[in-house]
């Protein structure tokens, strides 16, 4: 085993090697703050360029990509409230705060050691988990595919802590967006309404880009003057404050890497969906819940350890089973094809070297991609100071260009501006938009898992009831979801009997 | 300001306006096959339970209170204030010019609509200098067309009016 791990390592230790890993980096810390791109678009668009490669040389490249891509989708989504990529949306609920308060720079700081750190806890762990994963991923099936959905969607909803109606509310409304489209278990389209480009569904990239960057340029053409409230907030700000930040909580760090790592590996939850559980868990286990979503650090960490140990993790099923965990490591497969590896058990035994190679690449680029996203934190930073009369056109411009640029098609414009004033008035009357991002994620993967689930119980409900991890699941989704009426009750109780009590003494 | 149970009516506007969504949503579910219909008239149905609940939560009686306290505590109480500070029209004409730049987008194209809007919203919007707001209109028309079509080799959509047919 451990002659694999060092020769993947020996592999990736040559001047042209390297070369190809910083090159991927730098594509992907670009692609990733540029709205609406991403690991998926940089990965398809240098997938021509590999051919002539050694397939080694190839999946360092693509794991340059992938590693740099949440270190550049957490930037934007610091700096202007505009996740680079879905995933990213998480760091915007507590990352923008924070530079709206003149903390960019710590926030930057904190997300790239967190990254880093994330990177690292999540490769150890696909080290070690990566040959018995054939019977951990075995575990699940499409019950329990649906019920980790519906417990993702229980755990986001009461995060919106104190707004839990609200935040269900928000999810209803999203997975009937998620039910948009073409439906593969019973046929037909739904809720399209005639117009073709919705047979696809509502696209999840131009659907976020509205949801959070076009949304936050409309508050601040309201609001007016600058992202940061004073220039002088912004001076102070260093990078080795976001450092000690994230050492200070080591535990969010370890807690988010351990969602991004074990969530990570399940196919079909995807980037999005681990960020936001990461973010939700950390708040539920906070002692000042109410100070997340206002710049709590801890709120910028969660998340952004879990995408980077999630990107490791998403691997295992990738590889080991061809089932791909989102659609960057879709496309990652279509890479692997080319350069004559089949995803799937056989290669697990026929290209282990190439597989640890691709995991080294994959940490060595977060590691880098966090440096160098550490280097230029001050520069960054400034971008938070500039008058939202010229930032605003330049955000929208290409935020709404990115929109397009994913599948070149200028419907995703539209949604983009719709998304944009639903987001604002999400904001606006105060309904959170974390449930609307994670239903729409989740929205068809239940369905289809529920469909396939009956289908599998000839009809009855007993299929749900019958392995040890879904009931443990619908446990668990049960207990989350039941948390804030006993905490009301015991609270009120208290409250009744505390004047009591005070009274006797 | 008319209230209706303690509670200004304008705030139970989100909530009758995603109730009304919700309901036309679940008459369309209806008009599916049983099996495709199953999920979305499920999540219809809870919705509409979900924003009549997040409707009696507003409302300043007993039940409401009760609702609020178990399940919403921490919902913005809707304050004036945000009402005066940003005046209505000032949040429609900020969402509208962004539906304004989208259309343009689709009949002119991207390297047409940009500069346009960037002009418009720095120097008609902004009252910037106007050799400034040509500047930027220029610059980042330039970086978008460098940052797609060269670098990206992602060519921009060219508008309906100058579409080749």
């Amino acid at each position: 085993m451990l002659e694999l791990w060092l020769g993947g390592l020996n592999g990736l230790l040559h001047v042209d090697v390297l070369f190809f890993v910083f090159l991927g980096m730098v594509i992907g810390l670009i692609f990733g703050a540029i709205p609406g791109l991403g690991g998926t678009t940089a990965i398809a668009l240098l997938m021509p360029l590999t051919y002539g490669m050694e397939p080694f040389t190839a999946l360092a490249l693509a794991g340059g990509v992938m590693g740099a891509v949440p270190m550049g989708g957490s930037i934007t989504s610091i700096l202007l409230n505009t996740p680079g990529t879905a995933p990213n949306a998480a760091t915007c609920l507590d990352g923008y705060p924070l530079a709206q308060q003149g903390k960019a720079g710590m926030a930057i700081g904190a997300a790239g050691s967190a990254n880093a750190i994330g990177a690292i806890i999540g490769t150890i762990s696909v080290l070690a988990v990566l040959p018995f994963a054939n019977e951990l991923v075995l575990l699940f099936g499409p019950p329990e595919f649906a019920l980790m959905g519906l417990f993702a969607l229980a755990v986001v909803a009461t995060a919106s802590r104190g707004k839990m109606l609200r935040g269900l509310v928000a999810g209803g409304l999203g997975l009937m967006i998620a039910f948009v489209g073409y439906n593969d278990i019973a046929g037909g389209e739904r809720f399209t309404y005639g117009v073709e480009y919705l047979w696809d569904g509502i696209h999840l990239v131009p659907a976020l880009i509205g949801l959070f960057a076009v949304a936050e340029m409309i508050n601040l053409t309201v609001k007016g003057g600058t992202v940061a409230k004073s220039a002088a907030a912004v001076k102070i700000t260093s990078m080795t404050s976001g450092l000690f930040e994230t050492f200070r909580h080591l535990g969010t760090v370890l807690r988010g890497s351990l969602i991004g790592t074990t969530v990570g590996a399940i196919p079909g939850l995807g980037g999005t969906v681990v960020a936001f559980l990461s973010y939700s868990v950390t708040v539920q286990s906070s002692k000042n819940p109410e100070t997340f979503g206002k710049g709590n650090i801890q709120g910028v960490i969660a998340p952004e350890a879990a995408i980077c140990a999630h990107d490791c993790s998403a691997l295992v099923p990738t590889l080991a089973f061809g089932i791909p965990a989102g659609a960057e490591m879709a496309v990652f497969m279509g890479l692997l094809v080319i350069h004559g590896m089949q995803p799937g058990p056989l290669m697990l035994r026929d290209h282990m070297v190439e597989i640890y190679g691709l995991i080294w690449a994959l940490t060595a680029s977060c590691v880098l991609a966090s440096f160098v996203g550490l280097l230029f934190v001050r520069p960054l930073s400034k971008i938070t100071l500039l008058d939202t009369r010229i930032l605003v056109p330049l955000v929208l411009s290409t935020a709404l260009a990115g929109s397009f640029a994913i599948d070149m098609t200028i419907e995703n414009v539209v949604v983009t501006s719709v998304f944009g004033a639903l987001g604002y008035l999400m904001v606006r009357y105060d309904y959170p938009r974390l449930m609307v991002v994670v239903a729409l994620v989740l929205g068809g993967n239940i369905e289809r898992n529920f469909h396939q689930s009956m289908l599998m119980g000839e009809g009855g409900w007993s299929v749900f009831f019958s392995r040890t991890i879904s009931i443990i699941l619908i446990i668990a989704t049960v207990a989350v979801l039941s948390l804030p009426l006993f905490r009301g009750i015991f609270r009120q109780l208290w409250i009744r009997k505390a004047p009591v009590e005070r009274s006797r003494l | 300001m008319k209230r209706l149970f303690g509670t200004a009516l304008i705030d139970y506007l989100p909530a009758l306006a995603l109730l009304a969504i919700a309901l036309a949503y679940l008459a369309t579910a209806y008009s599916y096959m049983p099996q495709a219909r199953a999920f979305p008239v499920s999540v219809a149905l809870a919705t509409i339970v979900l924003v009549v609940l997040d409707l009696v939560s507003r409302t300043q009686t007993p039940a409401g209170q009760t609702l609020t306290r178990l399940f919403n505590p921490s919902a913005l109480p809707h304050s004036a204030d945000h009402r005066q500070q940003y005046p209505a029209m000032k949040q429609v004409f900020a969402v509208l010019s962004v539906f304004g730049f989208v259309l343009l987008i689709v009949l002119a194209g991207f390297i047409y609509a940009v500069p346009v809007y960037v002009f418009a919203a720095t120097y008609l919007r902004g009252r910037r200098p106007l050799l400034l707001c040509l500047l930027v209109s220029v610059a980042v028309t330039i970086f978008i067309w460098a940052l797609f079509e060269q670098f990206l080799k992602i060519e921009l959509y060219p508008g309906l009016l100058f579409q080749e047919s």
